[in-house]
């Protein structure tokens, strides 16, 4: 039982390690999300330079039952190409922000993936037969001469190595003026939302030529704004439902049926400014980065610049839980909003959902610096920190658990704050739905980890 | 800066802002606050105006940024001037808020005469502000294990001067090399407390009411920023600091009178709002080097004659 132990008591081993090896990092190659799809078969990564690639699952071989399926490249495709807006003269970055899966209908699987400006829905599908033996062409396509021919067969599909293609089916554009930054499958299937910083808007997946606004916080005189949008998710259950995130660190949870426009929420989630922890940063440590629904839907998890908070849909005024990524950079605020690093967006994720415990959301997941990632176990309040790196890592050993020194005197195998390389950042995180496989990027590299299995 | 296991910088830079203050007592508390304040001041402005980007910048972090420059205006504002409502209102003369500006922008018509405000911060207290002064006790930038209320009524202690003078520098500099100046502002201007080079007025915050072609910081960042000077020079927050630090000591003021009766610099003033936006434009490059007390004006000063003698058309 997953939760049983928790995250501590899983043991999570270094599994696979994806992408160049070399330290200096191609701008291009930077991963910029991951996510696996509702199955976990594959597993979705998308990079600055509008790439997507796709990871396949091996099928778990009986005879190996002490590792679960190895990930191999199963597609790659260009998703978005860079593109130039002429009347601001500004380029429109091709960096895949987002990746989301749509549940599988039939053999094909469909993604949405976007970038500031344009979601493409892309299908994904395999071809391992061709047709063999046309009467009117050759087998390299060339027409034959009619008058060659003799006899008449009946084509027939022969076996072939297996190709993967991915081809873009609809492109939703020309509907944000401002950037992108998340997107949302509603669980009607048929719907989704895109968010960007002033707007949400709704579509409808067979429809590219019109969407909906369904939330517009843009000021009327542009000065007085204060306020963006961070992010937004649907409710997981409820297809009216969904939530949306802002940079004064609130979330508002909206309700469809309530009105074409939904700007005035149904529910604000804020917490009371802690005065004792009262800054110049106050503010931008509280936007939130990322917004993630429970499998019940009756949790959200927000992330905001130092921490990780559980919500109760119920309670609005404060958080049920909150967990401290990293402290210790507290101290460190000004050279952090210096450096822009207090800019970081980092994501957030919860567990899998157990085999014989379906939709219990127990363990929080999440990123930090020096390829650090923590894990938060909501049973048993403990807390680990591990670190995803080539160094450390060999198959099946379990991964020893890092501890930073916040000050004083450091003990052994502590890392101080001060040596943390800042340039070393994880933003995104995936666990398995249904395993314990999580998938963790750093720059420009994925590390796949699993747990022990005894 | 913080990086790859970069220590030694980290250390020193973090002694700088983040890390020690200079005595435990309550003044160098608020001095280091307001060092703190207007550090941060001087990064979120070189980060609206001297990036340039080929994508549009991010939103969230353009508004970020400008909350946190209208925050500390805001707190300026408090402390220091009794007439908010001036566009252009000077500093008070206060030695002790090290990082007020006394100097006025070249709108010399919006400018009121600096005020003297006997001994504000002490009965200013520090609980008003945003963030007290005590949460720096323990050497910490930011936080503070518990919120002191005592104390922010004391005078503050001679150890300021240190401060202020380190600060003064960069104006005294200025004041070396340039003919005294021939307003009255100017003046003022030199018994200014200290400042570093790119010191906020607290008309920051307002539209300059006298420059109808400018546009608000807020609006133009808003919009996308090209990434070139010319749409952030007109913006309010760059041609008040631009022209404050490198302008006001050695330009004639009066040409930037808007009184149309002005019979000696009648072309001059229709000139000037035209003036200023060019100005801004060639000192596009030089504002983009970092802020540092001991910035090299020299250069800049001469440059900035030679440009003045072109623009007058003399």
């Amino acid at each position: 039982f997953l939760g049983a132990g928790g995250g501590n008591d899983i043991q999570w081993c270094f599994s696979q390690v994806k992408g160049a090896v070399d330290d200096d990092v191609a701008e291009a190659d930077i991963i910029s999300t991951v996510e696996f799809n509702h199955s976990g078969e594959l597993l979705a990564t998308g990079d600055k330079g509008g790439r997507v690639v796709i990871f396949q699952q091996e099928q778990e071989n009986k005879t190996q039952s002490h590792s679960r399926g190895e990930y191999n490249v199963y597609s790659t495709f260009q998703s978005h190409e860079p593109e130039f807006d002429y009347l601001k003269s500004l380029e429109i970055e091709e960096k895949i922000n987002k990746i989301r899966w749509l549940p599988q209908k039939n053999a094909a699987q469909f993604l949405l993936s976007t970038n500031d400006k344009t979601i493409k829905l892309w299908k994904i599908s395999e071809r391992d037969k061709r047709p063999e033996g046309y009467n009117l062409k050759e087998e390299d396509g060339r027409y034959r001469d009619p008058t060659t021919v003799t006899t008449l067969r009946v084509p027939v599909f022969r076996p072939m190595d297996l190709m993967v293609e991915a081809s873009p089916r609809r492109i939703f554009a020309n509907a944000h003026t401002y950037h992108i930054n998340s997107i949302s499958i509603n669980s009607d299937y048929e719907t989704y939302l895109s968010a960007d910083d002033l707007r949400i808007n709704l579509w409808h997946l067979e429809i590219t030529d019109r969407s909906f606004n369904i939330v517009d916080i843009k000021p009327a005189n542009m000065e007085e704004l204060t306020e963006v949008i961070t992010a937004a998710e649907f409710h997981p259950n409820s297809c009216s439902t969904f939530v949306y995130s802002s940079s004064k660190g609130t979330i508002r949870l909206c309700d469809m049926r309530a009105s074409a426009l939904c700007d005035r929420h149904s529910k604000l989630f804020e917490e009371p400014e802690d005065p004792s922890n009262r800054s110049f940063f106050s503010e931008i440590i509280s936007s939130i980065s990322d917004v993630k629904f429970s499998h019940s839907g009756r949790y959200m998890m927000t992330r905001d610049y130092l921490s990780v908070k559980i919500w109760d849909l119920n309670m609005e005024n404060r958080p049920v839980e909150t967990y401290q990524v990293h402290e210790y950079l507290r101290s460190k605020l000004c050279s952090l909003y210096e450096n822009d690093c207090i800019f970081d967006k980092f994501e957030c994720c919860w567990n899998g959902s157990d085999r014989q415990v379906e939709f219990l959301s127990l363990i929080v997941m999440t990123g930090s610096y020096n390829n650090f990632f923590r894990m938060f176990d909501r049973n048993t309040k403990r807390d680990i920190t591990l670190e995803a790196s080539r160094e450390n890592n060999k198959p099946r050993t379990v991964l020893k658990p890092r501890k930073v020194c916040a000050s004083g005197k450091r003990k052994k195998d502590e890392i101080s704050v001060d040596s943390l390389d800042f340039n070393k950042k994880i933003l995104h995180t995936a666990w398995h739905p249904k395993e314990n496989i999580i998938a963790v990027a750093t720059t420009n590299n994925l590390y796949i980890f699993q747990d022990k299995m005894n | 800066m913080l990086g790859k296991g970069g220590k030694r910088k980290f250390d020193e830079h973090e002694d700088g802002l983040e890390g020690k203050v200079v005595s435990p007592t309550d003044g160098p508390s608020k001095v280091s606050y307001t060092l703190q304040r207007q550090t941060i001041f001087n990064i979120s402005l070189m980060k609206l105006y001297n990036h340039r980007p080929l994508t549009e910048p991010s939103l969230q972090k353009t508004v970020l940024i400008n909350n946190m420059l209208r925050r500390i205006q805001e707190e300026l504002k408090q402390e220091g001037s009794l007439r908010p409502m001036f566009v252009a209102a000077s500093q008070p003369a206060d030695p002790l808020s090290d990082n007020f500006r006394e100097a006025q922008p070249a709108f010399s018509h919006l400018a009121s005469p600096p005020l003297l405000p006997a001994d504000f911060v002490s009965t200013m207290p520090l609980e008003s502000c945003l963030t007290p002064a005590s949460l720096l006790e323990d050497d910490t930038f930011c936080t503070s294990p518990a919120v002191q209320h005592d104390g922010p009524t004391k005078p503050p202690p001679p150890a300021l001067q240190p401060v202020k003078d380190s600060f003064s520098s960069a104006l005294d500099e200025i004041e070396e090399l340039c003919p005294a100046p021939t307003s009255a502002e100017a003046v003022a201007a030199e018994s200014a407390a200290v400042d570093s080079k790119a010191q906020p007025s607290e008309s920051n915050i307002h539209k300059p009411e006298g420059l109808p072609e400018s546009r608000t910081a807020e609006s133009k960042l808003m919009d996308p920023l090209p990434g070139n000077f010319e749409i952030t020079a007109s913006t309010g927050f760059l041609t008040d600091l631009t022209l404050d630090d490198i302008l006001f000591a050695d330009i004639d003021t009066s040409m930037y009178d808007f009184d149309p009766c002005t019979s000696a610099t009648g072309a001059a003033s229709k000139m000037a709002p035209v003036s200023a936006d060019e100005l801004l434009k060639t000192l596009a490059p030089y504002s983009s080097q970092p802020v540092t007390p001991n910035q090299p004006f020299k250069m800049d000063l001469t440059e900035l004659d030679h440009i003045m003698e072109v623009l007058v058309g003399s």
